[in-house]
């Protein structure tokens, strides 16, 4: 019998609405709707084709694992879902990359506060590779104007806009320091947030539900909180993006400093240091005994940012 | 037996809770013992992602780590080499002489009476080198050779990593800028400008 339909089934010819709108179809779409909870899709439960396709990606999205838990299908079948509802939401070809740490790689990040000179070149070149809300400047850089002598930024201005660099000041750059022993990822109710084995500090949207204990609990400030959702032109959209980074954000998410993971799995230098007019950010592989953040490490002065509150950062400062 | 072996195990359980603790306690490495321990070379070249670069480099007269590295090349930058097109033995006619006299080049370097003149850098003879002191001939692609004879600190520093910066990638063969890439040879200081953006105060 289902043979004989299937063969009947050209000769209808039915448009696309016609053919969704069967009984079944109809209370499915419903039902979708209204376990994701949103009201608007309940009386569209026999709308479009494009409309219930994106309703099942979001189904399916609703119940996915935590990330960390979801072998190597699941975490491709939800990279695919994502790329497709990126497809269905602005039209754009996005990337959703889920590659893997690579092996015998922790990174570390050291900051030269004699080269800086405060361009901010590197905040504007994180803005627009990690896909940052452009309403509410969400920023991961901040750079501190600070009095020679001091070296905590909150004695700094990190609101500054004039001419750069000023005589007797210099500039320090914060943002997520990566610690090996992160408060943050103690203080996250959810296990939403940890750190990968190449040493990242990375956040599942998925997961994540907006408490900010996280926030509360770094003390360098390294963490941005989504207080409505993230407007990024179309135009200026990253489409090489990654789960665990830059993929589009939405209200009520924290969201923080990746070190690019898109970027360094793959060899590049994360969007700030790439940037930098001044070559004061200095990146690379601390197993590595011939890397160039080894060299710092070995043959400058060095300090780290409240080194004494024992959340061991892999963000080093240094001085010429 | 059965009250025996129970008792036993009540006095082993503080034991056994302090052990461990005292093994998770040891197994959480800090970065520094972790940099300590990893004394390994590192195979960069895996990375198969981080090979091709589309600039065009040269292997660098000087070792990294006991290695080669590349740097930026320099002389396509320079939008009139090669110099000896116009330092011929020729005469120059007048009419040339605002193109010919570089008029848009000011020297700012050195301070004071020890202002540089063209010819401590530029070759006398052959205006397609560069010349050190010692009046050993520099190609434009390597003049890091030059600039550290003064600025030896800096040299050592770029030689290493902590000056200067990569290029693009911080695995696979390691190339990194010239030092002319970021600084005019003839006005070296970096400019002061207004900042690419600014930020907002935090709400805390």
């Amino acid at each position: 019998m289902d043979h004989g339909k299937k063969k009947n089934a050209p000769l209808k010819k039915a448009g696309p609405l016609e053919n969704k709108c069967t009984r079944r179809s109809f209370l499915k779409g419903v039902s979708i709707a209204a376990a994701a909870g949103s009201a608007g899709l309940v009386t569209g439960g026999c709308g479009s084709v494009a409309s219930s396709e994106e309703a099942k990606l979001k189904w399916d999205e609703f119940f996915k694992k935590n990330y960390r838990l979801m072998t190597q299908e699941e975490k491709d079948a939800t990279v695919a879902r994502l790329e497709k509802l990126a497809k269905l939401r602005y039209g754009l070809d996005v990337q959703v990359s889920n590659q893997e740490p690579l092996d015998n790689v922790l990174y570390g990040y050291a900051f030269n506060i004699t080269r800086c000179k405060g361009y901010m070149d590197c905040v504007e070149a994180c803005v627009q590779e990690n896909n940052l809300d452009r309403q509410s400047k969400t920023q991961y850089i901040r750079i501190f104007e600070m009095d020679s002598g001091q070296l905590d930024p909150t004695s700094g201005d990190g609101k500054y806009f004039h001419e750069v660099p000023v005589e007797d000041k210099f500039y320090m750059g914060v943002q997520c320091f990566h610690c090996e022993n992160a408060p943050c990822i103690k203080a996250c109710p959810t296990k939403a947030t940890w750190q990968e084995p190449d040493g990242i500090v990375v956040v599942d949207y998925d997961w994540c539900i907006g408490c900010r204990y996280c926030m509360a609990a770094c003390p360098y400030w390294g963490r941005r909180f989504n207080w409505g959702d993230p407007v990024v032109p179309k135009e200026e959209i990253n489409t090489k993006q990654h789960y665990l980074g830059n993929r589009m954000r939405w209200k009520g998410v924290m969201e923080k400093c990746t070190f690019c993971v898109q970027r360094t799995r793959q060899g590049k230098l994360p969007a700030c240091v790439d940037a930098c007019p001044t070559g004061s950010r200095v990146f690379g592989n601390l197993l590595d005994p011939d890397s160039e953040i080894r060299f710092v490490l070995k043959n400058k002065k060095v300090f780290r940012f409240k080194e004494e509150l024992n959340t061991d950062p892999k963000f080093w400062y240094f001085m010429d | 037996m059965n009250i025996l072996t129970l008792r036993f195990a009540f006095l082993l359980l503080p034991a056994v809770m302090l052990l461990n603790s005292q093994l998770a306690i040891a197994s959480q490495d800090s970065v520094l013992d972790r940099i300590h321990a990893a004394d390994q070379p590192f195979d960069n070249m895996q990375i198969e992602s981080a090979h091709q670069l589309p600039v065009k480099t040269v292997l660098a007269k000087e070792s990294y780590q006991g290695g080669t590295f590349r740097v930026l090349a320099r002389k396509d930058a320079i939008s009139r080499y090669r110099c000896s097109v116009c330092h011929t033995k020729k005469t120059p006619q007048a009419r040339d002489g605002a193109l010919l006299t570089h008029g848009d080049i000011t020297i700012n370097h050195g301070e004071g009476k020890n202002e540089l003149a063209c010819i401590e850098c530029h070759d006398r003879q052959d205006r397609d080198f560069l010349v050190d002191m010692q009046g050993v001939k520099i190609d434009f692609d390597h003049s890091y050779q030059l600039c550290g004879q003064c600025h030896f600190r800096p040299k050592r520093d770029w030689l290493g990593g902590a000056h200067g910066k990569r290029v693009t990638y911080w695995a696979g063969e390691r190339v990194v800028m010239n030092c002319t890439s970021c600084h005019d040879p003839h006005s070296p200081a970096f400019k002061t400008k207004m900042p690419e953006t600014y930020s907002l105060p935090l709400d805390e």
